[in-house]
């Protein structure tokens, strides 16, 4: 449990220098203005991956993470201003950057299964947006006649 | 799930590490464009080029397989950065989402249209488990984050998720925006309805056809776009996703039977 808990923290930390660096330039933040916010994420990742090990049930890390994210940053959560303050810093589309440069390399050896997807999956994206508009826009309209604002 | 890789090994790949450190450089210098187009945007980030890039250097020699292997639990870890990330999120805007009320709670149902027009298309156009990440949800970060974590990165399922998370980021937009026009235009639903579906994006269009409705519009596809990210993952976990895998296993048993009674041409039956 323990080697994990150190590979999960060192692999986070890789991760995180790269995202730091991307936030610098794209973002025109400095690294050590980023980097309290960088730490208190890849600490809230590491206690939800531990949790997901050691709590009985099904319930997925991401699920433990988005918990404890939405937690600690609570306004009526002592210290939480500080978590925003920090965690503001670093912006959401500097950590998906790496994430999608280390998934373009992975897919790459598995480019014959994804480009099978092809334009079927095109067409299945687009029913998925076309499905979830219409599904809650009805939803919408139930629950706003229902409350007469509509 | 992250058991058999060996993580110290991945750690020391400093190749595979410095690859990506330029990309991000490289991709995050570009910055963003976005092109107008009809009602709404098309929409390039640098996560867009980074994955193109990513995915054309796995084919030159500066990459080679073992890197790739070696790129997934990153992804997973990475992954859950931005899950806490989309938390920290949330929480200071606590108040406005307990305010929004049941209507924006509710709406969440409305989001399983996904499973119910969307499923059984993936499964008509031949898709195996692939069809289960594509379909369980609108495919935004938390719904990456979920699949990636349940089923790895080297599955069908988080292959769909991601073919829909991808296209999504670039064209999203423009699609909600188009249908969305057109259908508060054509269709006897409220505009305000439409506003609480398309969340961001196409907020912008609907104020354009109803400018006497623009702060309520705003402020209703503010409120469900974040409703939605915070909601989504848990919806996702409990209802979305479970759902779908238990419509898939149906759809693709009944499927299956077909196909043998056709092809095995009993005539007693």
């Amino acid at each position: 449990m323990f080697k994990n808990i150190t590979e999960w923290t060192l692999v986070l930390g890789v991760f995180g220098i790269v995202a730091t660096l991307g936030n610098w330039i794209g973002y025109e933040v400095l690294p050590w203005e980023a980097i309290p916010g960088i730490i208190i994420l890849i600490v809230v990742s590491v206690i939800g991956l531990i949790l997901e090990k050691i709590v009985p049930g099904n319930l997925p890390a991401v699920g433990y993470i988005g918990l404890i994210g939405i937690i600690i940053s609570l306004p009526w959560v002592p210290g939480s201003e500080f978590v925003v303050e920090w965690t503001s810093k670093v912006s959401i589309l500097a950590l998906a950057t790496p994430i999608l440069a280390y998934a373009g390399i992975s897919i790459g050896s598995n480019w014959a299964d994804f480009r099978k997807l092809g334009i079927r999956s095109v067409i299945v994206a687009l029913m998925v947006f076309f499905g979830t508009f219409v599904g809650s826009a009805l939803i919408a309209e139930i629950i706003l006649r229902w409350q007469g604002i509509i | 799930m992250m058991g058999k890789a060996d993580l110290r090994g991945i750690l020391k790949d400093w190749r595979l590490h410095a690859v990506v450190f330029i990309i991000v450089c490289v991709t995050e210098a570009i910055g963003q464009f976005s092109f107008k187009v009809g009602p709404g945007v098309i929409l390039l980030l640098p996560m867009v080029y980074a994955f193109i890039i990513g995915l054309a250097l796995f084919f030159t020699p500066l990459v080679n397989e073992k890197m790739a292997k070696n790129a997934e639990p990153l992804i997973v870890l990475g992954v859950t950065l931005l899950i806490a990330k989309i938390g920290v999120t949330i929480g200071p805007q606590i108040e406005a989402l307990i305010a929004a009320g049941p209507a924006l709670v509710l709406q969440e149902i409305g989001n399983l249209g996904t499973i119910f027009f969307a499923l059984p298309l993936a499964v008509l156009l031949g898709f195996k488990r692939e069809s289960i990440g594509m379909t369980h949800s609108i495919g935004r970060e938390p719904n990456v984050g979920l699949i990636v974590n349940k089923f790895g990165f080297d599955s069908p399922e988080a292959r769909g998720v991601m073919a829909v998370y991808i296209f999504g980021t670039v064209f999203g937009a423009v699609f909600l925006g188009l249908i969305a026009g057109f259908l508060a235009t054509t269709s006897p639903i409220h505009p305000l309805s439409f506003a609480m579906a398309s969340g961001v994006g196409s907020g912008s269009m609907m104020v354009a056809a109803f400018p006497e409705l623009e702060d309520q519009i705003v402020a209703f596809a503010g409120a469900s776009n974040l409703l939605s990210l915070g909601t989504g993952l848990f919806f996702s976990i409990f209802v979305g996703l479970p759902l779908t895998e238990k419509l898939y296993t149906l759809m693709s048993n009944r499927k299956n039977r077909k196909s043998v009674t056709h092809k095995g041409g009993n005539p007693n039956v």
